[in-house]
C-alpha cells in the first residue's frame, strides 16, 4: 500500500499552487488539437493538457490527472472521459474542500 | 441492468446506514463502548485515511477512525495491475488519487467471474470491501466491485468521506460544520458555569452568551440568556436574588428589554421575585 503518488484535486484557480505536482481534474471539453485538448475548468478558467492521446470520441467532461506545468496547464498522464451529465459545480465545491479543511484526508 | 441494479441497496444502505440517529449517539458516549466495536456498516474512505489509521494504530485488534473500528469500506478509484492469472481469485491494485490500496477479490461463482471481466485497468469503480491486515500490510478483500458509469459517484465518494468523518468528528466535541453547533454551544456555556462557582464573578459568562445572541435567534436566546445567568451558583447563592438592573449590566442588554421577558419567565414559574419586585432568582427544583 502507497500513498506516494497522490494528486491534488484542483479547479483552475487552485492550479497554481501545485505547479510541479501531480493533480487531478476535470474540465469542460472546448476544442482538441493535434495532441493537446482546450477545456474550461469546474471555476470558469481556461486550461490547456498537454501530451497523452485523449480517449476518442471525447465527451463533454474530461478527467485529466497529470502533473500541472504552469497556472493554465496541465501535462497529462491519463485522461477518462467523464461523460456529458457531470455537475462542475459539485467539483469545484469538492476541490475547495479538498483544499481547504479536510486536506488531510486527501494529501 | 444487472449490476448496477444489483448494487444500488449498498449505496443506499451505505448512506441508510450511517445517516440514521443510532450510530452518531453510539459516537457521542466514550470511544470504547461495545456499540463502536460491533459497527458493522460501509465506511466511506480515501486510501490516505486507510493507511494513516493503519499508522496510528498499530497493535489493535482492527483499524480505527475517528473511534470507529472499520471493517467493511467503500472506495471509489482507478483499476490498476489488474492480475487474473489464478482461477480462483483476482487481485488489482485501486489508485483513488490519495494512495493505492492492494484488493484481492475471490473469484468461486461465475457471478462473481463476469463482474471481474467488466473491470479493466484504467476502469473508475466503485469498490466494498473488508479491510485485512496481514503481514504488516493492509489489504482490502473485496466483496462488491461496480464499475462506475455516472461520474457524478466520484465527486459523491469524496464528499461523502468528508461527510462521514466531520459528523464523527463533530460527536467526539470537535467544532467541525454548523450542524450541531447549538448543541455544541450549549455543552461549553454548562463548563462554564462549573469553571464560574470557582470565581465568585459572572463575567466568565459573558463572551459565550454574547457569541450566542450573535446567532441571531432573538427572543429565546434571551430567555435562556437570563436563565442561565440566574442558575449560575454565584447567583443562586445569593438569597437576596439578582437585581433586575445588575442582569441588565452584565449581560448587556437594556433593562426595558429584559422586563418583559421576566415577566413571562416569572409567569412560567421559572423565576421568582425575592425581597423586592426587582430582585430575581432562579427557581430550583
Amino acid at each position: 500500500m502507497d500513498t506516494s503518488s497522490p494528486s491534488a484535486f484542483v479547479n483552475g484557480a487552485l492550479l497554481r499552487r501545485y505547479i510541479g505536482q501531480k493533480v487531478r481534474t476535470v474540465v469542460q471539453v472546448i476544442g482538441s488539437d493535434n495532441g493537446s485538448v482546450v477545456g474550461k475548468s469546474t471555476d470558469d478558467l481556461q486550461i490547456v493538457v498537454r501530451g497523452s492521446s485523449p480517449p476518442s470520441p471525447l465527451t463533454t467532461y474530461l478527467e485529466v490527472i497529470g502533473i500541472a506545468e504552469s497556472e493554465n496547464a496541465i501535462r497529462a498522464e491519463t485522461l477518462t472521459n467523464f461523460g456529458n451529465t457531470f455537475d462542475p459545480q459539485n467539483y469545484n465545491e469538492l476541490c475547495k474542500l479538498a483544499n481547504g479543511e479536510f486536506k488531510h484526508l486527501f494529501i | 441492468m444487472f449490476s448496477s441494479s444489483q448494487f444500488e441497496p449498498n449505496s443506499a444502505f451505505s448512506g441508510g446506514g450511517f445517516m440514521s440517529s443510532q450510530p452518531s449517539q453510539a459516537y457521542e458516549s466514550s470511544s470504547s463502548t461495545a456499540k463502536n466495536r460491533e459497527f458493522q456498516g460501509l465506511v466511506p474512505v480515501t486510501v490516505k485515511q486507510i493507511t494513516e489509521c493503519f499508522q496510528s494504530g498499530a497493535e489493535k485488534s482492527g483499524l480505527v477512525i475517528n473511534g470507529i473500528s472499520l471493517t467493511n469500506v467503500s472506495l471509489v478509484g482507478l483499476v490498476c495491475d489488474k492480475d487474473d492469472s489464478k482461477v480462483t481469485e483476482v487481485r488489482f491494485i485501486l489508485d483513488d488519487g490519495t494512495g493505492r490500496i492492494d484488493c484481492k477479490r475471490w473469484v468461486n461463482e461465475a457471478f462473481d467471474a463476469g463482474e471481474m471481466e467488466s473491470v479493466q485497468d484504467g476502469t473508475y469503480v466503485r469498490l466494498n470491501g473488508h479491510l485485512k491486515t496481514f503481514q504488516g500490510k493492509t489489504q482490502l478483500l473485496v466483496f462488491s466491485v461496480r464499475p462506475i458509469i455516472d461520474f457524478n459517484e466520484v465527486t459523491f465518494h469524496y464528499i461523502e468521506c468528508i461527510h462521514f468523518y466531520s459528523q464523527n468528528s463533530e460527536s467526539q466535541g470537535q467544532q467541525v460544520g454548523d450542524a450541531t453547533q447549538s448543541q455544541i454551544a450549549n455543552s461549553s456555556v454548562n463548563t462554564t458555569f462549573q469553571g464560574g462557582s470557582n470565581t465568585n464573578q459572572a463575567t466568565p459568562l459573558n463572551p459565550v452568551v454574547s457569541s450566542q445572541n450573535n446567532d441571531g435567534n432573538g427572543r429565546k436566546n434571551l430567555d435562556d440568556m437570563i436563565l442561565d445567568y440566574l442558575k449560575q451558583p454565584a447567583c443562586t447563592a445569593r438569597q437576596q436574588g439578582i437585581h433586575i438592573d445588575e442582569i441588565a449590566q452584565q449581560l448587556k442588554i437594556p433593562k426595558n428589554k429584559l422586563e418583559g421577558v421576566i415577566q413571562s419567565l416569572e409567569g412560567d414559574g421559572l423565576i421568582y421575585s425575592t425581597i423586592d419586585e426587582y430582585h430575581f432568582k432562579h427557581v430550583e427544583l
